[in-house]
């Protein structure tokens, strides 16, 4: 029984497994046909694989606990929307895209991105909220109407140009575009010293600007709101389907064309 | 096969993951955890699938990388039961071989006895047939590692469940271990 002794275990059981080559195979091979009990050993690498297989085959049939499954169900689904929502995302990035540059007033800021994360949406407290008895002088409210004061400043000056209103606030029309609607909107900004710089849009219907949208820079904004506000801004006139921007003749024969400011 | 993505695949090989993780780690409750977790993990890094691999010892390596940071965190949490701390049956003494002869295992409670790295092994060569190369990668050990790993838990499971061991070939077998 001197023979098996040149095979090592691990060899046999390569040979067990299909993981040596060709020749190698047939030496070992040749080697069992004269030798019983390295037959038996490969045998115990062949049948403690086919054992262990056997003995673990009803945790394969076991059906997978249902919350697990739908767990995971769950994650593809998530990732495979995730995933289609990128591809077709070109089709809505390239306008937007498009639209934001078309824009005249592209601002290219520099204040720090935490400056603006004050940047408020619709709940304007205090200075440009109004009261109870409706819109002060001077004062914006959001889905409010505006003021004489404002009203007659988004009703004349033209985009790129800044007045000061009688209370001393700076008011600077950006750019007029129609909305969904058709209605005349004005993208505009609005300071005064030591309060927060706001940009806001308003549309006209029937002769009356309502505010739309406005966002507040709080902070010495220098008279220019920070980028991200104008981001959400962008995402807002996204969202309404801004047409745009008009062109300064368009914007003169718009302005003159709508009904008196009341 | 080599066409499909990771999202495609993975709802289909969960028995085979879950079985995979119930025979790492011992307990359904442990591997239903360690599977989603694991799930998750894939999808997350799904990019890093190469298609025309293999899928599953993808997702097994994976798992098992889970699982041992599992492991090693129960160490140093404190005074838990050593995972690895499984008795090697070879070279323990004539008697208790004696004994674990007289009472046989069965082959599913012999591959329970054996030691985590000897288990993991035979788990994905034998039960999930990789290859010596597959599991190598799987465990993120030398392919000799895996072949001497393997030959030992074969040895070990033959002896406890008491699978075509030669007795005369015993004291030589456990030799070239």
């Amino acid at each position: 029984m001197m023979t098996d002794r040149t095979f090592p275990d691990e060899m046999l059981m390569r040979f067990a497994d299909g993981e040596l080559d060709a020749d190698e195979m047939a030496v070992i091979e040749k080697a069992m046909e004269a030798d019983d009990d390295l037959v038996a050993r490969v045998a115990m690498f062949i049948e403690t694989k086919a054992e262990a297989q056997a003995a673990l085959r009803p945790l394969l049939e076991e059906p997978v606990p249902e919350a697990l499954k739908a767990a995971v169900e769950g994650m593809v689904a998530a990732k495979r929307a995730e995933a289609a929502k990128v591809e077709t995302a070109p089709a809505t990035v390239v306008p937007f895209e498009a639209r934001k540059q078309a824009r005249p007033a592209v601002r290219r800021w520099t204040l720090p991105l935490a400056a603006s994360i004050a940047a408020v949406v619709g709940g304007l407290a205090g200075y440009w909220a109004a009261g109870e008895g409706g819109p002060q002088p001077g004062r914006l409210s959001v889905a409010g109407v505006v003021d004489s004061t404002i009203g007659g400043a988004l009703g004349s000056v033209a985009a790129g140009e800044e007045v000061t209103l009688a209370a001393g606030d700076r008011f600077r029309a950006i750019a007029t575009f129609r909305d969904d609607a058709d209605n005349v909107c004005r993208e505009f900004e609005l300071d005064s010293a030591g309060r927060s710089t706001v940009i806001a849009v308003a549309c006209n219907a029937a002769g009356e600007w309502r505010i739309s949208f406005a966002v507040s820079a709080p902070g010495d904004a220098g008279g220019y709101a920070p980028a991200s506000s104008t981001e959400a801004l962008d995402a807002y006139l996204s969202a309404i389907e801004a047409g745009e921007p008009l062109s300064a003749e368009e914007e003169a024969a718009a302005l003159a064309g709508l009904p008196k400011t009341r | 096969m080599t066409e499909r993505g990771v999202e495609d695949q993975l709802v289909d090989f969960l028995p085979n993951l879950r079985r995979f993780a119930i025979s790492l780690c011992r307990s359904r409750e442990v591997a239903d955890d360690l599977v989603q977790t694991a799930c998750e993990r894939a999808l997350a890094n799904a990019q890093s699938f190469q298609p025309g691999t293999r899928f599953d010892a993808w997702m097994f390596r994976i798992l098992r990388n889970l699982w041992i940071d599992e492991v090693r965190k129960r160490k140093t949490a404190g005074p838990q039961e050593d995972i690895d701390a499984q008795p090697d049956l070879v070279g323990v003494s004539g008697e208790r071989e004696a004994e674990a002869r007289l009472t046989l295992k069965s082959v599913a409670e012999a591959i329970d006895g054996l030691s985590e790295d000897q288990r993991e092994v035979l788990l994905l060569v034998c039960v999930e047939e990789l290859s010596y190369k597959e599991a190598a990668e799987v465990i993120g050990a030398p392919i000799g590692t895996v072949m001497s790993r393997l030959a030992r838990a074969r040895r070990n499971l033959a002896e406890a469940a008491g699978i075509s061991a030669p007795p005369e070939r015993s004291a030589v077998v456990k030799g070239a271990g």
